[in-house]
Order: structure tokens, then sequence, then C-alpha cells
């Protein structure tokens, strides 16, 4: 079977189905999380942190399988990990401590 | 042959160094980079000015859209996925098909457009605007930035549907899925963490 950057033809239109269904599913998930404390008010800690980790879960899926990443070696799959995590992961603590002071 | 053409040809392949071992054009990767590095300062900015204004950022959340920002990230994904198989459809099914994807993704960008403008419309119906204050500010700044990113991306896409060879493709491609990628970050810090 003929294969196009490691994948059969038909393996590569799968995964990409597949990745869009996570990126679909993923944001159904943490728009809810965010709806179920209401619109108005903080949001509780767990919707937060499921926002953030579908955002981590979702930059991962268009890296990996819209932007081919996974073909790249361990060292760029670290460092692209290591910048979204930074980022993600700083502007989780800065809201735990509005949390504190609010 | 011209003597350029064959030096390169004898010399082979650009040496890039470590960016050599990312798939695709190097440069985009630097460019992807680059604007995760922008967004993400800009973000953590986002975060701190929050600490430091808690009222007036809670008021200014809560008067976005979240059901228009979700459609957004709903349509900007799909875009994402319409571009990612325009490659796939270059390499297994032939120009035509990848050209269709191609004006999917484009014109899911004009809907993401689109619906940024009825926000837009509607935050200036209400009175705010980039001078109302800190929030209003960052917000129109951050989403503002990425909507010019979104139209750049429309017009590479536009380009590179013209110009459909495969390296073209990946390249203009690359560039839709960092606008999409940026998004993805954004969404969840400007709207969902109230």
């Amino acid at each position: 079977m003929r294969t196009v950057n490691g994948d059969s033809r038909d393996d590569w239109g799968r995964r990409l189905v597949r990745a869009w269904m996570v990126l679909l599913g993923l944001t159904l998930v943490s728009v809810g999380a965010a709806l179920a404390g209401g619109t108005n008010n903080r949001s509780g800690l767990v919707a937060v942190v499921v926002a953030l980790v579908a955002s981590f879960i979702k930059a991962r899926q268009v890296l990996d399988h819209f932007l081919d990443l996974r073909r790249a070696g361990p060292g760029w799959q670290a460092v692209f990990t290591a910048l979204l995590l930074t980022i993600l992961g700083s502007c989780l603590v800065l809201y735990v401590i509005a949390g504190w002071h609010g | 042959m011209s003597d350029v053409d064959s030096a390169i040809a004898e010399d082979g392949p650009a040496d890039w160094g470590v960016l050599s071992d990312l798939p695709g054009n190097p440069l985009m990767w630097v460019l992807i980079i680059g604007e995760l590095l922008v967004f993400g300062a800009l973000l953590i900015g986002f975060a701190v000015s929050r600490l430091l204004h808690p009222a007036m950022f809670h008021a200014g959340q809560a008067s976005l859209n979240l059901w228009l920002a979700g459609t957004n990230t709903l349509v900007l994904i799909t875009s994402g996925y319409c571009a990612a198989n325009a490659v796939r459809a270059r390499a297994t099914a032939g120009v035509t098909a990848s050209r269709l994807w191609l004006l999917a993704a484009m014109g899911l960008g004009g809907c993401f457009l689109a619906i940024k403008g009825v926000e837009y419309a509607d935050k200036a119906a209400h009175g705010y605007g980039l001078e109302t204050n800190a929030f209003y500010t960052l917000f129109f700044l951050l989403t503002g930035f990425h909507a010019l990113h979104v139209v750049m991306g429309i017009i590479v896409l536009g380009i590179v549907a013209w110009h459909n060879n495969a390296e073209n493709l990946e390249t203009g491609a690359a560039f839709w899925h960092m606008v999409d990628l940026v998004w993805l970050i954004l969404f969840p810090l400007v709207y969902l963490l109230r």
C-alpha cells in the first residue's frame, strides 16, 4: 500500500477526522464546564483546570496531526510541550493567586 | 540550468541545523514559535492585569458572549481540519480536490471574521471600546491582533490555492494552523476563566 508521511491514504484521512473530533469534543466540554458555573459567577477551580487541560490537549492535537509535529524528534516535542505548559501553567498560577486575593 | 541552479543542485537541500528535524518549511516553524511567544507574553500580561484589577476583569469577562466565542472556536477548528485535508488531498487526490478543501477553509475563516464582527458591533453598541478600561484594551488588542492573523491567513490560503504545489500548500496550511493554535490558547484564557 502506498504511504504518504508514514500513513496510508486511509490512515491519514482517519487520523485527521479523529483529531478534528477530539478538538470539537474538548471545546464543548470546556465551554460546558464554564457554563455549568453560570456566566456571571467566578469560575470554579474544576472548570479552570478543565479549560486549561483541554486547551493543552487541543494545542497538541493541532501540532501533532495538523502540523505533523509527531514526525519531529523528541527534542522538538519537548520544546513545544514546555512552551505550552509555561503559558498555560503561568496563567493557572496567576488565576489561583487572584482567587486567594479575591 | 544556470550556474546558480547548478550550484544549488550540487549542494542539495539547505542545511537548517536543528530546524531540519521539523516537518515542512523551517522558517514557518520559526514564525510559529515566535507567534506562540508573543501571544503567550500577551496572555500572561492579561492574567497579571486580571490579578491587579479583579473586579474590572470580572465585569468585563461577564459582558463577553461565550456562545459567539464558542461557535467561533468550532468554526476555526473545522477550518483547520479543511486546511489539513487540502494538504492530504494534494498528495492523494489531486489539485482540484485540494483547492476545494482550501476554499472551504477560507470560507470558514470568513465566517470567523463575520462572527467576530458581530461580537465587536455588540460591544460598540453597549459603549465598550479600546479605551473603556484595561480589560477592554487588552481584549480588543488580543482578539484584534488575532483577527488580523486570520485575515492574513485567508490571503495566504488564497495564494497557495492559486500556486498549488505541495511545498507552497504545506507552508500556507501551516500558517493557518498557527492561527488556529493561537486561538485555542487565547479562547479559554480570555473567555472561559472568569
